[in-house]
């Protein structure tokens, strides 16, 4: 009865704030959802950190444990004190990081006269830019990075970016007619008509607009170089990149140097994914479009 | 402004793909051009046409998927929280992981002692591990699955930022009009974001056709993909002229894919 | 020459005509260009400071070889030998783009003798047959011939390696079981493993890559066959014995490669596979499975026999210091490296006047190397080399693996071996 009672109670309670009520539980559940997508997102990589720092007995069994039992940091310290990480760090985070920058330099302005472009058009002009991307790489990486060492650029930070370039741009150019499609013209014109030549009209209104645009841009030709394996092989031979030499550790099957390396490759994307990502906000927009 | 853009790609990339084309027509042996003794020799090999079904059914698994997973990982970044940021980070990671590497972690996760089969035995689904790579449905679904986990953090970012392209004054509007959750998204975000599923899609179908990596890794050979199989038929097998083909019919099957996606979803827009 | 290039350039500048006259400058830089990359290029032939050197190590190898091998030769020629690590399957890649601009800087490479034919067929070695005589007479022939392609010796032979088999001590004494000696013992094994444990635990590697290939070489000829001819009786007793054995080995042959086997056996999926003798470092050393021991594998009804495998150096062509890289394929060749390279890395010699004393540890494993490298057979030199390869791997595919009938399969990937005949 006394339950009954309570329950009948909390009941009338329930409905007076049934919307505050329905609100925490749609928060509840989105906490959830996303806590559960954030675990699906790093139970691999957890795996991989766990292999790194366990010892052997853990791992090389028929039903290894999911937790860590036995820690070490022996296999990372056996990477960090071989030295031969550094140099393949900085080269692969030089290389990302100008790949990024050059990507936007050259594709923004094509992008944007794309975008400007009759839609007819428009679509036939971008498939063209990536119809180069729709052919396996298999056959083509080898003649293009002949023209590259033909030019002297082998084992140099510029040859690999160049390289880069090619798979990044048509992905870049793509994503940022997107951006440039969302801005409307009127605004452009306005700036015209207040007084800004065209040029002052793109500066000050359609990239500050486009930021976000370039942001992502940014992340996913960073993110593309920084995993990009088959013109490296090409094109470098004395200077490796980072995900070369984790490669090496695993066809030569040193599983807990190769685990490591993999767990240090991530630790790079997190920063620049975590800097970057304050410029997708659309409070660029939200403010701009208030001009 | 277009110039340097357009240069750059098709400088570097135009006649090493037209060369790899001549390739395909060219007869190994006798370098007779041009020829379809190659197309001939591959369409008849039984596996082709094993490789070809693969590829269309994860290409297909794969989208449904990765499109499916990563407009609601979008969604759900859009929502303010407090771990907002840290999740967007978290959600980027795998992007950043080199293929062959997402391809270990894969195989320790999908071997036949490998985690999931364990976890499986752990909550007393199974009692013998199930070999994933058997071949089927049961490995494309795997194959599908693996390549989602590094590749959705590419549709999120492209949803992302069509949906933070959307000004906040058209929500408040819409609210204020009495649209439900449900009609708000249907009516007013899904076609706003339209031309970032459009990219998404696209992007994501012609790496998904090209995918030849993970599989070898997971699969070995046994099941075969289009790209597999021109990889194998040059790096293996040092055949030029047979990966050429293979390449050129992966070029066009997506070239079929991408035109059809948009003059029936593209032609819309137009109109619009 | 530098100070005739200074002259004619500061003549045409005192000389303005026009177009022509920018023509004529832009000229005669090229060639002042040219003529002074040939003077450069003149000096380091004279005397090269560096040797490049391209090889594939696991890394205790490389601090062998840096520690034990280099500085010797470093010292004596007054030279700094820079060593790259490459994988067997990147070299053809490597050499094959710098060939084709022109711009080989790479002066040796040991490369696996699995993967020759397509170095010498596109064209990307150099002809050694003039330096035959630089083999040391103690080395074992087979080993020679393996560098030979249409009667041209391409590859100087410097490490032998063959396969051994891998298992677990613990699980097979668990059953009671021995380490098979012929195909039967073989078949019951891998029948009593499954059965047992519900879960096949013996492996072939069977990704269907060339390292199928070398399985499928021994399988072949210890059944008195020959792959190359693949419809012959004794191949037919292979692939019918492997057809019967397939449901009983282990769903991990499918991704076994030569990396993936050690991890198999290291996580205990698998409890007999062969690999090469590497493995022992990373199945035993690095992953402590004392357990894991080796042995030299199992003789088919006819005879005892595996493909002998192993590295061997070649010379690109184009190379920048080529006689100084003939030097140092000398050096690798001579008793004292091979000795050093026995000892310390548990690589057996490729001369037979070559010993060495192998960490305790290691003598197991190596009398299993020996034991094994008494049945070695070279792998045939075909340039159609991958004809046979990509046959036996479909054969493979379609009798063994779809385990459809035989004969036909085997017939058909005959016929496209000699349809592929060059």
């Amino acid at each position: 009865m006394k339950t009954a009672e309570k329950t009948g109670v909390v009941l009338a309670e329930k409905k007076v704030d049934q919307k505050k009520m329905r609100a925490k539980v749609k928060r509840v559940l989105l906490f959830l959802s996303i806590i559960a997508i954030i675990l699906l997102i790093l139970i691999p990589i957890y795996l991989l950190f766990k292999i790194s720092v366990s010892a052997s007995q853990d791992i090389l069994t028929q039903h290894p444990p999911f937790l860590i039992k036995n820690f070490t940091w022996k296999h990372w310290l056996k990477i960090l004190s071989a030295g031969q990480i550094w140099n393949p760090l900085w080269k692969s985070v030089i290389v990302a990081s100008m790949v990024a920058l050059l990507g936007i330099i050259i594709a923004a302005p094509g992008a944007y006269v794309i975008s400007r472009l009759p839609k007819k058009i428009k679509y036939g002009v971008l498939l063209a830019i990536f119809s180069t991307r729709m052919f396996p790489e298999v056959g083509i990486a080898l003649p293009i990075s002949v023209t590259f060492i033909k030019w002297g650029l082998l084992d140099t930070n510029l040859g690999l970016v160049l390289a880069h370039l090619i798979r990044v741009l048509p992905l870049m150019a793509w994503v940022l007619t997107g951006t440039f499609d969302t801005i409307p013209r009127d605004l452009e014109q306005s700036a015209v008509v207040d007084g800004c030549n065209k040029i002052q009209a793109l500066v000050k209104v359609v990239l500050p607009l486009s930021l976000a645009g370039l942001a992502a841009g940014a992340i996913l030709s960073w993110l593309e170089s920084w995993n990009e394996f088959t013109y490296a092989i090409y094109l470098c031979l004395a200077d490796t990149t980072l995900p070369i030499k984790t490669y090496y550790y695993i066809s030569r099957g040193n599983w807990f140097e190769s685990a490591a390396y993999a767990v240090f490759l991530t630790f790079p994307v997190m920063i620049i994914t975590f800097v970057l990502q304050n410029y997708l906000k659309s409070d660029y927009l939200s403010g701009a479009l208030k001009y | 402004m277009i110039l340097p853009l357009i240069l750059f790609i098709l400088g570097f990339t135009l006649l090493p793909v037209l060369q790899c084309i001549f390739y395909s027509f060219q007869d190994r042996i006798t370098e007779e051009f041009p020829t379809l003794a190659n197309y001939r020799l591959i369409v008849g090999n039984p596996k082709f046409g094993d490789a070809l079904k693969n590829t269309l059914i994860v290409t297909a698994i794969g989208l449904t998927l990765e499109m499916g997973g990563g407009l609601l990982i979008a969604l759900l970044l859009t929502v303010s929280s407090k771990i907002k940021g840290l999740f967007r980070t978290i959600t980027m990671i795998p992007m950043g992981v080199p293929t062959i590497v997402s391809g270990v972690i894969m195989l320790y996760i999908f071997s036949s002692n490998g985690y999931f089969n364990e976890f499986l035995y752990r909550i007393g689904v199974i009692k013998l591990p199930i070999d994933w790579a058997q071949g089927g449905i049961r490995t494309l679904l795997m194959v599908a699955v693996a390549d989602m986990w590094k590749v959705t953090p590419l549709v999120v970012i492209l949803l992302l930022s069509g949906l933070e392209s959307i000004p906040a004054n058209i929500y408040e509007a819409s609210a204020m009009d009495g649209a439900s959750p449900y009609q708000h998204f249907f009516f007013i975000t899904l076609p706003l974001i339209k031309p970032f599923f459009t990219i998404a899609l696209i992007l994501r179908a012609i790496d998904a056709f090209r995918i030849f990596e993970l599989p070898m890794v997971l699969a070995g050979r046994n099941t075969m993909f289009l790209g597999t199989y021109a990889y194998s038929e040059y790096f293996d097998y040092n055949n030029i002229h047979s990966s050429g083909a293979a390449s050129t019919i992966l070029l066009i099957l997506i070239a079929i894919f991408v035109f059809s996606y948009v003059v029936t979803v593209g032609a819309k827009e137009v109109d619009e | 020459m530098g100070k005739v290039l200074l002259l004619t350039m500061i003549k045409g500048i005192k000389k303005p005509k026009g177009r022509m006259f920018l023509m004529k400058k832009a000229y005669r830089l090229l060639l002042g260009l040219v003529i002074l990359s040939l003077l450069v290029s003149c000096t380091t032939m004279a005397a090269p400071k560096s040797l490049k050197v391209i090889m594939g190590l696991a890394e205790e190898e490389w601090n062998v070889m840096r520690e034990h091998i280099f500085p010797a030769f470093e010292k004596e020629y007054n030279v700094k030998i820079e060593a790259y690590q490459t994988e067997a399957q990147d070299t053809e890649k490597i050499l094959e783009a710098r060939a084709k601009a022109n711009r080989m800087d790479i002066d040796l490479i040991s490369q696996d003798n699995m993967r020759l034919a397509t170095l010498v067929e596109r064209g990307l070695v150099e002809d050694l047959s003039e330096y035959r005589s630089l083999i040391p007479a103690t080395v074992i022939p087979a080993l020679v011939d393996v560098g030979e392609f249409g009667g041209k010796l391409y590859f100087l032979p410097y490490r032998p390696n063959i396969e051994i088999a891998f298992y677990n001590s613990l699980k097979f004494a668990q059953y009671g079981l021995k380490p098979p000696t012929n195909w039967d013992e073989l078949f019951n094994v891998a029948r009593t493993f499954k059965e047992k444990e519900g879960v096949a635990r013996v492996a072939i590697k069977a990704d269907l890559s060339p390292c199928t290939t070398v399985h499928l070489f021994d399988f072949c000829r210890s059944a008195g066959g020959d792959p190359v001819v693949l419809d012959d009786k004794g191949c037919f007793e292979a692939f019918v014995f492997l057809q019967k054995l397939w449901p009983y080995l282990s769903p991990d042959s499918k991704t076994a490669n030569w990396n993936f086997m050690n991890r198999h056996i290291a996580t205990e999926s698998v409890y007999l596979g062969q690999n090469w003798p590497f493995g022992m470092n990373v199945i035993v050393k690095d992953g402590g499975k004392k357990e894991v021991l080796a042995y030299q594998g199992w003789r088919g009804p006819v005879k005892e026999s595996h493909v002998l495998g192993g590295d061997v150096i070649g010379i690109p062509k184009g190379a920048p210091n080529k006689a100084l890289a003939i030097e140092f394929a000398k050096y690798l060749m001579s008793k004292e490296v091979q000795e050093k390279l026995a000892t310390y890395n548990g690589w057996p010699a490729v001369r037979s006047d070559a010993y060495g004393t192998v960490e305790e540890w290691q003598r197991p494993y190596f009398d299993a190397i020996n034991e094994a490298l008494k049945y070695a057979e070279a792998r045939p030199n075909l340039l159609y080399w991958d004809a046979v390869d990509k046959a036996l791997g479909e054969a493979f595919r379609e009798g063994v693996i779809e385990q459809k009938p035989v004969k036909p399969a085997l017939e058909k990937w005959a016929k496209f071996i000699r349809d592929n005949k060059r």
